[in-house]
């Protein structure tokens, strides 16, 4: 039994000004190892984040159960923590004070608050940015206050939600080995949603693709690459072979995607 | 040369056309064109204004007419903040309100100082109700309007730490409404002087409104000239330091490096 534990999650979404619903994601179920780096791929509209944010406990459910250590997901809690894709950080709050924001708003008591803080500016490698503000910051620097406001709080869960998107490619490389070099050293268990397949396989134990109308799980992969991993793997025959293969799901997603827009 | 004269170019724009005002102003009545009756003259103004600054007659001015719109602007403040922060949290509120808001916008708030004068009598009580009346709109439009458009993203991202409506509301909402609510109080710090000389002009018996009354009513156009300018002073310091507060508060919308 793992650590998360996800059966017949089905999430509906009310149409803006109408009664009606229609359907994100679909009968998921999904089980996540304690200490496992999960990514979830896929094209857009199929539904990842909005799985993301119902374990996070942002969204209601309308069917199916999400359990996190046995306990049923309801609002959001300690226990999880979040990493957006921008635009998250209180642009009139310098950097400290926005890795203080999650401690203050989970009520950690005063003392150490400063002290733990700064401890986890420090980690992500922005010390001497801490008094700096977020317009001051480039979007790879933003993104590592971000991941260091969501470890600040000490989850068990690190959730991200395409938290490199925004991202051009060499700055998302380096913070692709960047969060894997911090991941390790204590392997929370991290699930992280994208749409780039190289950095899902790159990044993951392993990858769960999923596909649209309406959301679902079309296939679990398990990533079978060495840790830590490099940027040499990206060239070798097995990164090569998995990437195929997702590829290969994606295409055929969007291809329906296609005949769809066809026949509308 | 150029290059400074290039980068000061408003302000200088600006001093060389009051430069020219003034002194076509002095040059008129010297030269007998325009009679000192109707106009006054720079340097008469400034003598004047000197002799009221020796007699004391302008810091008293000065004192009874900042009394008023310092009240009368903390009062619209107090009641247009919190009707603000209450119209944020209740729809029904808000709407409750409307109309009120809707009337006060579109008629001249001058026009109900005869009410105020029947329910307070003539003089400060009156006054500091118009300029509470003049402020009390854009403090509260702009409150309402800080507090409710809070950026969803942020919200979201509190609300993922656990983060309690009272929470929102301190950490995000408010902080994040806050260049706003300094605009707000920049109209309103022009607005309230705008009421206390206008009601001052009816019906006081100290202040700058009534002194350029009292000095019109005789006809002593250099005297009321020179309360008129003080007006203007004020506003323009008034404004000036509101303006500086907005761009410290502001700094992470305009900050430099975006």
């Amino acid at each position: 039994m793992g650590q998360i534990e996800i059966r017949g999650l089905s999430i509906d979404y009310r149409k803006p000004k109408s009664d009606e619903t229609f359907t994100a994601v679909e009968n998921v179920s999904l089980s996540i190892e304690k200490g496992s780096f999960v990514t979830i791929v896929g094209s857009s509209g199929c539904g990842k984040s909005t799985l993301l944010m119902a374990i996070a406990g942002l969204i209601p459910r309308a069917r199916g159960s999400i359990q996190v250590d046995g306990k049923e997901v309801s609002k959001p809690g300690p226990d999880r923590a979040m990493v957006f894709q921008d635009a998250s950080l209180l642009p009139w709050r310098s950097v400290h004070a926005n890795v203080r924001f999650g401690l203050e708003l989970q009520r950690w008591t005063r003392d150490d608050i400063d002290e733990r803080a700064m401890r986890y500016v420090r980690m992500v490698g922005l010390g001497a940015f801490a008094d700096y503000h977020p317009h001051q910051l480039s979007g790879g620097m933003r993104q590592r206050v971000n991941i260091a406001r969501a470890l600040a709080v000490d989850p068990d869960v690190l959730l991200m939600d395409e938290p490199f998107g925004a991202l051009d490619a060499q700055t998302r490389e380096v913070m692709g080995d960047e969060l894997l070099r911090i991941w390790e050293r204590d392997k929370k268990t991290a699930i992280f949603v994208t749409h780039a397949i190289d950095e899902a396989i790159f990044l993951g134990d392993r990858v769960v693709v999923m596909g649209r109308n309406p959301g679902h799980i079309r296939d679990v992969v398990d990533i079978d690459l060495p840790r830590p991993r490099t940027a040499v793997m990206l060239d070798s025959p097995a990164f090569v072979a998995y990437r195929k293969r997702l590829r290969e799901y994606i295409a055929a997603d969007m291809q329906s995607l296609q005949m769809v827009e066809d026949v509308v | 040369m150029t290059r400074l004269y290039l980068r000061h170019q408003t302000a200088l724009s600006a001093l060389a056309s009051f430069a020219v005002i003034i002194l076509v102003w002095q040059l008129a009545v010297d030269l007998g064109y325009v009679k000192a009756f109707f106009v006054s003259t720079p340097t008469r103004i400034a003598a004047e204004f000197m002799r009221q600054l020796q007699t004391g007659e302008l810091a008293a001015n000065v004192s009874v007419s900042l009394f008023e719109f310092v009240v009368g602007l903390a009062l619209a403040v107090a009641a247009g903040g919190a009707l603000g922060v209450l119209a944020s949290w209740s729809r029904t509120f808000e709407h409750v309100l409307e109309p009120f808001i809707w009337f006060k916008y579109s008629s001249p708030t001058i026009a109900f100082y005869p009410i105020f004068v029947a329910w307070l009598g003539l003089g400060e009580p009156t006054i500091i109700a118009i300029a509470f009346l003049f402020a009390v709109t854009p403090i509260y439009a702009n409150t309402l309007s800080g507090i409710k458009h809070a950026d969803p993203d942020l919200v979201r991202a509190a609300q993922s730490f656990g983060a309690r409506r009272r929470d929102v509301f301190l950490k995000i909402a408010l902080p994040g409404s806050a260049p706003l609510l300094i605009a707000g109080l920049r109209l309103a710090v022009g607005r309230a002087l705008t009421g206390v000389v206008a009601a001052e002009l009816f019906g006081a018996t100290a202040g700058l409104g009534f002194s350029i009354a009292y000095y019109g009513q005789k006809l002593r156009t250099t005297e009321m000239m020179t309360s008129l300018v003080v007006v203007i002073l004020l506003g323009v310091v008034l404004t000036q330091l509101l303006a500086s507060l907005e761009a410290r508060v502001d700094f992470w919308r305009t900050g430099p490096g975006r």
